[in-house]
């Protein structure tokens, strides 16, 4: 893993985080009115993008074994 | 269920003027909400925006965010993204000209006496090579005075060296980036006088940093040298940066039409539509992006 992931590249995606999180709010309250709704989907955004975007790291991490 | 139908309801962002509204959220995102009485809304807006453009600008030490005209297009695809914050990104175009300015060069001799913090390097060179002799932290005073025709500036470093006491005599040599640039940092460069007992080829400089104006450095466009510094040290993180900005701006979008336009979806809350009623009830019950999308179609 170490060897896949640098820690400076570690610390880049740390930084995705708090990213997809805002992105989520902003668009989930660009979408609806009310507060509960925004929230709800906002997590379920954030989820879905963190969800992606774990998915590709692990399809990266498997296509980069041995190498 | 919901309490009242979503016709029923007040629409804040019909209330008020649409288009101070608009102009609001684009000066100081979330500000057209919280005119409109949306205050969760303007405050979701404002901190996650402002804390992502500025969390950016921290991240590339306030080198981000500028105007470089493209030759191409007059403005670069970066500034163009990031100007969508706002007033913070706002300051570049007025920053662009004023670096322009002839009198923006790197300073070698001073108008006024100079007092001001220190961060850097007491630098040694030989024939042939360069060493650093320990770390300055304290003040430098400097002064440009006239010795027959000649301007020549001299001074002090007063502060510690390696965490000692130590003063420097500082004479000629000074060079001190411009003062209109990228960077809460101003690199300054001074020799340091001789000494008696010095190795003839031998010489002595301190070379650091000064701190920046605010209003010199905030969103001034950097030197070359300095944007080629921040990619070495930062790497990655210098693009991150700018992605930051960049992002800040685009969301900046949604929430300025947030503001002219209501909510894309609605409440959020109103009933789907009566499946019996509809040409396609099995298609509108399964996506939710369709069943999403039709209370915009009623509002329209």
């Amino acid at each position: 893993m170490a060897g896949f992931l640098g820690a400076a590249d570690l610390q880049v995606s740390l930084y995705l985080f708090p990213l997809a999180a805002v992105i989520s709010l902003v668009y989930s309250a660009s979408r609806y009115e009310l507060t509960d709704k925004i929230l709800v989907r906002a997590f379920k955004l954030f989820c879905q993008i963190v969800g992606f975007m774990g998915m590709v790291f692990a399809v990266l991490w498997f296509f980069s074994l041995g190498m | 269920m919901p309490l009242e139908s979503s016709s029923q309801r007040r629409r804040p962002w019909e209330e008020k003027n649409p288009l101070i509204a608009g102009v609001l959220a684009y000066l100081i995102p979330g500000a057209g909400h919280l005119y409109q009485g949306r205050w969760f809304k303007g405050i979701v807006y404002f901190v996650c925006i402002l804390g992502t453009f500025f969390g950016g600008m921290k991240l590339g030490e306030g080198a981000v965010v500028y105007h470089l005209p493209n030759n191409r297009f007059g403005i670069s695809l970066n500034y163009l993204a990031q100007v969508c914050v706002g007033m913070p990104a706002l300051p570049a175009i007025y920053q662009a000209k004023r670096a322009k300015e002839g009198s923006n060069q790197p300073v070698r001799e001073l108008n006024a006496p100079l007092e001001t913090p220190f961060i850097g390097q007491l630098v040694t060179y030989g024939p042939g090579e360069e060493t650093v002799s320990g770390e300055l932290i304290g003040t430098v005073e400097l002064k440009t005075s006239f010795s027959g025709s000649f301007p020549e500036t001299a001074g002090v470093f007063r502060g510690t060296m390696n965490g000692q006491q130590t003063e420097l005599q500082l004479s000629g040599g000074l060079m001190i980036e411009r003062p209109i640039s990228a960077g809460f940092e101003r690199p300054l460069e001074c020799m340091v006088s001789r000494k008696l007992d010095q190795h003839p080829h031998e010489s002595q400089a301190i070379r650091g940093t000064i701190p920046r104006a605010l209003v010199d450095a905030y969103c001034a466009p950097p030197d070359p040298n300095k944007i080629k510094d921040l990619h070495g040290r930062l790497g990655k993180f210098y693009d991150l940066a700018i992605a930051f900005t960049m992002i800040a701006g685009l969301l900046n979008v949604l929430a300025v039409w947030d503001a002219i336009e209501g909510p894309a979806y609605g409440f959020g809350d109103e009933e789907a539509p009566d499946e019996s009623s509809s040409k396609e009830p099995s298609s509108a019950a399964e996506t939710p992006a369709k069943s999403e999308a039709k209370p915009l179609a009623a509002k329209a």
